[in-house]
C-alpha cells in the first residue's frame, strides 16, 4: 500500500512540475528553466522550516513566492530570445541554479549535529512531517490539495480572458501585438506563474523526500517537466495530469519489472505516444467529444454552449 | 488625423518607404495604392508600429506615437487588418474578438474582472459585432476551420472590436469574390458613417474607385501622386507606373 502512496506523491508533485510548465508553455515557449525554479523552492522552503523553525504552510507560500520573483526576473531578459535559443538559455539558467546549490553551504550547529544544506552533500533531515506526526496518508492528502488547487486555478484561467490571451500570445505574436496585447508582459506573466507553482512544488518536494540535493534539479528533471505538457496536449490542464500518471506510474513504475529494458522501452513508448497521439493524450477533439458526451444528457433545452467555455 | 512626415524605412539597401509625407483626415477613407514592391504594406507595418522608422515621424491627433509600441498604439485608437490572414487559428471565433478587447474603456475595467472575470459585458459587444462581420452563426467554431471569406471577415472583426479611430486595411479584398467584395464595400462605408477614418490598401481598382475620398500612389517608396479617385485616375504618372496607359485604337 505504501508503494502506491508513495507513487501518488510522486505523481501530485510531478503535476505541479508540469502544470507550471504548461502555463509557459501556453505562450509557445519552451522553458528549461522550471527545474531551477523547483529547487529553489525546494531549499527556501526547506531552510524555512529546518533553520528557521516556520510551518510547512508559510514555508511553501515564501518558497513558492521566492521562486516566482526569480522567474520574472529571469523572464524578461530570457524572452528577448525565443525558440531554440530560449531553449538554451532556461537551460543555462536551470544549470546556473544546481551548481549554485552544489556549492550552497549553510549549516548550523544545532546541539551535536550541524542541519542546513551541505554543498554537493545536499540537504539532509527535512523531517518536517515526521517531527509533527504526520502520516504517509496525511502527507499524500496534503500534496493533492495543493494539486487540486493550482488545477482548478489554471482550469478557472483557461476559461478566463487571460486563458484565451496566453493562447493567442501562442500562436502568433505579430497577431497578437497588433490585436493590442502586450506580449512581453504576457509572457513573463506566464513565466511568474510558472515560477509560483514549481515553487510550490519543490517546496512540497523537499518535505516528502526529507533529502534534497542538486542531482535531483538537474535537466533530466527539466526535461520531465516542459514533457509532461507537450505529451498531455495543450488543450486541458487535466492532459499534463494524464501524462504524468502515464510517464510515472505506467513507464517508469508500472514497466519496472522489466528491469534494464524499461530505460529502452521509456524512449519508445513516449516516442510512440506522440505519434499516435500527435496533439497530445488530451487533445482538443478529446475535449469536444466529452462535451458532446455532457450535453446529450442534459436536457436538450440546455445544450446551448456559450463562447466562453 | 494621421500625418506621416518624411518617413522612411530602408531595409539594407533597399529603400522601402522614402521620404513619405502623407495626411489623412478624419473621417475619410483614404486609398493607398501602387505596384507590388512600391512600399505600401511597410507603410501600414510603420503606422502600426511592427517596424521601427529608419527616419521620419508617425502623428495621431498631432501627437507623436513614432516611438510607441505596436500594442500602446492599438490602445490610441490604430489597429489593422493583415495582407496575409493572420487570425489565432486554435481560438473560437469568439475568443478571437474577446482577446482583442484592448480599447481603452476595456482597460479600464478592474484588473480580476478584466483578466480572470467571465465574458460579462464583452459579450453584447462582441455580438454586435459578430453581427456585422455576418459571423453570428459561427461564434463558437475555430477561427481556423472557417472558409476563406469568413476569416477574412473576422479579421476585420478582430481590428474594429478595439475601437480604433484609425483603421489600416492592408489589401482586405484579397482572394475575395464579386459578391464578397460588395459586402466589403458596404462594411467599409458603413465604418466610415461610425466615424472611422480608414487607410486601405487594395489592388481591387474598382473598390478602390468607389469607397475612397482620396488616394495617394506609391511607387518605390515615394509618392507620385495624390488627390481624388477621379484625379489619380488620370494623372499620367499613375497610368505609366501602376493602372496602365489606355491603347490608342
Amino acid at each position: 500500500m505504501d508503494f502506491y502512496l508513495g507513487l501518488a506523491q510522486i505523481v501530485g508533485v510531478h503535476t505541479l512540475l508540469g502544470l507550471s510548465a504548461y502555463c509557459v508553455l501556453l505562450t509557445g515557449q519552451v522553458s528549461l528553466a522550471q527545474a531551477g525554479f523547483f529547487a529553489i523552492g525546494a531549499y527556501v522552503a526547506a531552510m524555512l522550516t529546518v533553520l528557521a523553525g516556520w510551518h510547512i504552510l508559510p514555508a511553501i507560500a515564501a518558497a513558492s513566492f521566492v521562486a516566482g520573483v526569480v522567474a520574472c526576473a529571469v523572464g524578461f531578459p530570457a524572452l528577448r530570445v525565443k525558440g531554440l535559443m530560449l531553449v538554451v538559455a532556461t537551460l543555462a539558467f536551470g544549470e546556473a541554479v544546481r551548481l549554485f546549490f552544489f556549492n550552497f553551504d549553510y549549516q548550523v550547529a544545532r546541539g551535536e549535529v550541524k542541519i542546513g544544506p551541505a554543498g554537493g552533500e545536499g540537504f539532509r533531515q527535512i523531517r518536517f512531517f515526521p517531527e509533527h506526526g504526520w502520516s504517509t496518508l496525511d502527507v499524500l492528502l496534503f500534496i493533492w490539495l495543493f494539486v487540486a488547487l493550482v488545477m482548478a486555478a489554471l482550469w478557472w484561467m483557461d476559461r478566463s480572458r487571460a486563458g484565451a490571451v496566453l493562447r493567442a500570445v501562442g500562436e502568433d505574436e505579430v497577431a497578437a501585438q497588433s490585436a493590442g496585447i502586450n506580449v512581453t508582459a504576457v509572457k513573463v506573466a506566464a513565466m511568474t506563474v510558472g515560477g509560483l507553482i514549481a515553487g510550490l512544488g519543490g517546496g512540497i518536494f523537499a518535505h516528502y523526500t526529507a533529502h534534497i540535493e542538486h542531482a535531483q534539479f538537474g535537466v533530466a528533471l527539466a526535461t520531465f517537466a516542459i514533457a509532461y505538457p507537450i505529451l498531455g496536449g495543450l488543450s486541458s490542464v487535466f492532459g499534463t495530469l494524464i501524462a504524468v500518471i502515464f510517464v510515472q506510474g505506467f513507464l517508469i513504475e508500472g514497466l519496472r519489472f522489466l528491469g534494464d529494458w524499461r530505460n529502452l522501452l521509456f524512449g519508445g513508448l513516449i516516442l510512440l505516444a506522440m505519434n499516435v497521439r500527435p496533439r497530445g493524450l488530451i487533445d482538443a477533439a478529446t475535449i469536444a467529444g466529452i462535451k458532446r458526451l455532457r450535453i446529450r444528457n442534459r436536457e436538450p433545452g440546455n445544450a446551448r454552449t456559450q463562447g466562453a467555455e | 488625423m494621421l500625418e506621416l512626415k518624411g518617413l522612411s524605412k530602408h531595409f539594407g539597401g533597399v529603400r522601402a518607404v522614402d521620404g513619405l509625407d502623407l495626411r489623412v483626415t478624419q473621417g475619410e477613407v483614404f486609398g493607398l495604392i501602387g505596384p507590388n514592391g512600391s512600399g505600401k504594406s511597410t507603410v501600414v507595418n510603420l503606422v502600426c508600429g511592427l517596424f521601427p522608422v529608419t527616419a521620419g515621424q508617425v502623428l495621431l491627433r498631432n501627437e507623436d506615437i513614432t516611438s510607441l509600441a505596436s500594442h500602446v498604439r492599438v490602445a490610441c485608437g490604430v489597429t489593422r487588418t493583415f495582407q496575409n490572414i493572420r487570425l489565432f487559428d486554435r481560438l473560437s471565433v469568439w475568443q478571437n474578438l474577446w482577446v482583442a478587447q484592448n480599447a481603452v474603456e476595456h482597460r479600464s475595467e478592474g484588473f480580476l474582472r478584466r483578466w480572470l472575470g467571465g465574458p460579462g459585458r464583452a459579450r453584447e459587444e462582441i455580438d454586435r459585432i459578430l453581427e456585422f462581420s455576418d459571423l453570428s452563426g459561427k461564434r463558437d467554431e475555430l477561427a481556423g476551420n472557417l472558409a476563406f471569406g469568413e476569416q477574412r471577415r473576422l479579421e476585420l472583426a478582430r481590428a474594429v472590436v478595439a475601437k480604433p479611430a484609425l483603421l489600416l486595411l492592408d489589401e482586405p479584398a484579397a482572394g475575395m469574390n464579386a459578391e464578397e467584395i460588395d459586402q466589403l464595400d458596404a462594411r467599409i462605408r458603413k465604418l466610415k458613417q461610425d466615424g472611422l477614418t480608414v487607410l486601405l490598401i487594395e489592388h481591387h481598382m474598382e473598390l478602390v474607385m468607389a469607397v475612397t475620398d482620396r488616394i495617394a500612389v506609391l511607387n518605390f517608396g515615394q509618392k507620385i501622386a495624390e488627390g481624388t479617385p477621379d484625379e489619380v485616375q488620370t494623372n499620367r504618372l499613375v497610368q505609366e507606373a501602376y493602372l496602365g496607359v489606355a491603347e490608342a485604337a
